[in-house]
């Protein structure tokens, strides 16, 4: 092989070869925004070289792949600190919205309560007077509006958590079935010995997505990948994907379903699975507090006035319509059962003048009358507790952010495209061109000497 | 090492901060509060929630000694009235007693003293924004009715009920006295005692007897109404102590929950310092790269 044509071969290898990897950083270059994209870079060695007696000689260079620069390791880590953080992301935005609900100490539910037993220490110096127990009636109404709107808001956010869930299963659904193509193809491109480097990148990329919604972790397998729930629930395996479903339970939520098993509860990572947390934890724990604060406090007020007379002598009765048995649904419907600020029982003897039983109806502050707390000690806690929820989930965000924003440093690093890098491979690689180009002139000029030599 | 070549995500993370900082900070000076939501500061949040409890209970209980003091002052002042009435008709029972007057001259005593008795009844059913003071809790009726068939002339048609008010947590204060103890106490009912008075001069016997019994039930009346003087001081001191309550309230409110406004100004513009920064070393970043040098 040796020779001036061998040497043309040489020289028409390296050509090709430096086309081709021209070609590879003219990629990069087109790729350095792609999102998920993992730059590549041409693997060349020298060609089989070719022995001559006792000389041996190279045959040029051979491009023996284009290889994408990835690490699976890192790209499973930022699969799983993209589900925690999109679970707690999703959590914080939900808990911001509820605590809107608890957010000030001079209105709302605490100063509702407040102002109520004021406006009975109001009355205390003047007990037949109408306006002053107008006042108490409405202080009463306002306190029942604001558990029935704080109740209300409380279950419309968790209708739409619920919209939200089957939008996310939809999603989860769209994305597997689009990583099972891709998959596919990637095989099929694989078994042909062909490369299917950008094709893996897209998938990455989906599955990436699909961390932002579920707790999913790929596990390798012979025929590409295979995707699983952390609760084992399959998701893809190899070209095929399993769509997860949402159904209505009985108890009115909606449930997640995967092949006829209820998987709501099991979900560890993904905006789903925040979703979920809020929705079946947060929201209705936040519900059961503010009903039962509502029921004692009605109970505790009712029990009170029908201790003292009413201002036209007769005994008290009820204060507010008397909340349902074991309290499920208080805040949301409680409301004053009287009209007429004449029935408040301020009396303790029947007389118009007398304020004694304003001393029992005032006791109710200091009385426990939820879970062994009085309404403002329960009702501060609430707060507390809204409050200490958000605050951490707040910070648990920033700090998972802090971790992504590092793995997608490192990703970076390893994988991204630096046109600096580029620029000085154009250069690598144009040089060689013209190189090879005047090694193929060379040679043309020796072989027309040879043509000629017998003229 | 090889460089992240794609610095942007972190310089916009950068810049993301700097405006949340600066718009946490806006919100405190714009509202003068640190704490706008729970999340803030939890804590300090449930405390803000007692703190209003304080507050509303406070200005709630300077409210009621307003009241109550309107109704003090109505009956302490009725009550000298009363004893002002009772040593008239005393210095009149006095002047009865002389032996020189005439039936007629005392006659015309006993009338003036009948005068007295039926501005006595008048005092005793005193009215204070609509209620009958002395009536116990009967306060929709005039609890003195002149009635011949009792021996007085006036029967007490109120009650013996005792009102209380709370002026402070746990401090209740009685606000009234019943008539019946007020006027027409046994061994010092007033009016029984004027219209003994008035049978005396009319029957020119035991006038100085009436006229002891007189002064006997001014006597009693003014012990009784030390209770509304004492009343009075006790609201009185309580107000002063409210009001200084009330700054300690609203001290305590704004070391839970007010904005460091110097610290929150600070923040600001160090937030505009932090994306000025950011903001030139993306615009910095962004010009060269090796390109450039390609000609």
């Amino acid at each position: 092989m040796s020779g001036l044509n061998g040497s043309l071969s040489i020289a028409l290898s390296a050509l090709s070869v430096s086309q081709q990897a021209l070609a590879t950083t003219s990629n990069n270059v087109a790729n350095a925004n792609t999102p998920g994209f993992s730059r590549q870079r041409p693997v060349l060695a020298a060609g089989d070289p070719v022995v001559v007696g006792s000389l041996t000689f190279g045959t040029g260079v051979v491009l023996q792949k284009i290889e994408s620069l990835r690490d699976p390791i890192l790209e499973i880590q930022l699969n799983q600190e993209t589900q925690q953080q999109s679970k707690l992301d999703t959590s914080l935005g939900q808990l911001r919205q509820i605590q809107t609900q608890f957010g000030s100490a001079s209105s709302g539910i605490g100063a509702d309560i407040s102002n109520f037993f004021n406006s009975l220490q109001q009355l205390a110096p003047d007990p037949s007077n109408l306006a002053l127990r107008q006042s108490v009636l409405t202080a009463a109404g306002n306190l029942a509006t604001d558990l029935n709107n704080t109740a209300h808001s409380l279950q419309t956010q968790r209708s739409n958590l619920d919209l939200n869930i089957v939008q996310s299963v939809g999603q989860v659904n769209t994305l597997t079935a689009q990583i099972a193509s891709v998959d596919r193809q990637i095989s099929s491109l694989e078994n042909a010995h062909q490369d299917a480097s950008s094709l893996v990148d897209t998938r990455t990329n989906l599955i990436r997505q699909l961390s932002g919604l579920v707790d999913v972790a790929v596990i390798p397998t012979d025929q590409g990948i295979s995707l699983a729930l952390s609760n084992g629930t399959t998701l893809v395996s190899g070209s095929q994907s399993f769509a997860l479903s949402a159904q209505l339970g009985s108890d009115g939520v909606q449930h997640i379903l995967a092949g006829g098993q209820d998987i709501t509860g099991s979900l560890k990572g993904g905006s789903l699975a925040g979703l979920i947390q809020i929705r079946d934890q947060e929201i209705p724990g936040l519900a059961s507090s503010l009903d039962q604060l509502a029921a004692g406090l009605a109970n505790a007020l009712n029990t009170a006035n029908k201790t003292g007379f009413d201002l036209n002598g007769n005994a008290g009765g009820n204060l507010f319509a008397p909340p349902p048995v074991g309290g499920v649904g208080a805040a949301a419907t409680l409301r004053v059962s009287i009209t007429d600020p004449a029935l408040i029982a301020a009396s303790s003897d029947g007389t118009t003048g007398s304020n004694g039983n304003l001393a029992a109806l005032s006791a109710v502050h200091d009385q426990a009358v939820a879970n062994g707390q009085t309404p403002l000690d329960f009702y501060s806690n609430i707060v507390f507790q809204v409050g200490i929820a958000t605050s951490n989930t707040s910070a648990d965000v920033d700090s998972s952010n802090l971790i992504l924003q590092q793995l997608q440093d490192q990703r970076g690093s390893l994988s991204g495209v630096s046109l600096d890098e580029e620029a000085a491979n154009l250069i690598k690689y144009q040089t060689a061109y013209q190189a090879a180009a005047r090694v193929v002139s060379t040679v043309n000029t020796l072989l027309d000497v040879a043509v000629n030599l017998g003229k | 090492m090889r460089v992240n070549p794609n610095p942007m995500p972190d310089l916009l993370a950068a810049l993301n901060q700097a405006k949340l900082e600066s718009q946490q900070a806006s919100i405190e000076i714009a509202s003068g509060r640190s704490v706008n939501e729970p999340s803030d500061n939890p804590t300090a949040a449930a405390l803000l929630v007692e703190n209003n409890d304080q507050a509303t209970f406070n200005s709630g209980y300077l409210q009621s000694l307003n009241s109550v003091q309107g109704q003090f002052s109505t009956a302490d002042s009725t009550l000298s009235s009363v004893v002002t009435a009772l040593q008239r008709a005393i210095s009149l029972g006095v002047e009865g007693a002389n032996g020189t007057l005439s039936d007629s001259d005392r006659g015309a005593v006993a009338t003036e003293l009948q005068g007295i008795q039926s501005q006595l009844v008048s005092l005793a059913n005193t009215s204070y924004q609509g209620r009958y003071v002395f009536a116990g809790t009967t306060t929709n009726t005039p609890p003195f009715v002149v009635d011949n068939t009792v021996a007085s002339g006036v029967r007490y048609a109120g009650n013996s009920g005792v009102n209380q008010v709370s002026i402070g947590s746990g401090y209740k204060l009685a606000v009234n006295l019943p008539g019946s103890q007020l006027f027409s106490a046994a061994g010092n009912d007033v009016f029984l005692a004027i219209n003994t008075l008035i049978q005396a001069l009319q029957t020119n016997t035991g006038i100085d007897t009436a006229v002891s019994g007189v002064g006997a039930a001014s006597s009693y009346l003014s012990a009784q109404r030390v209770f509304y003087g004492n009343a009075l001081n006790q609201s009185q001191s309580q107000t002063t102590y409210l009001n200084t309550a009330k700054l300690q309230i609203s001290q305590q409110e704004n070391t839970l929950g007010g904005a460091d406004l110097a610290a929150a100004a600070t923040n600001v513009s160090q937030a505009a310092i932090d994306t000025q920064a950011t903001l030139a070393a993306i615009s910095k970043l962004s010009q060269n790269n090796l390109f450039d040098y390609l000609k």
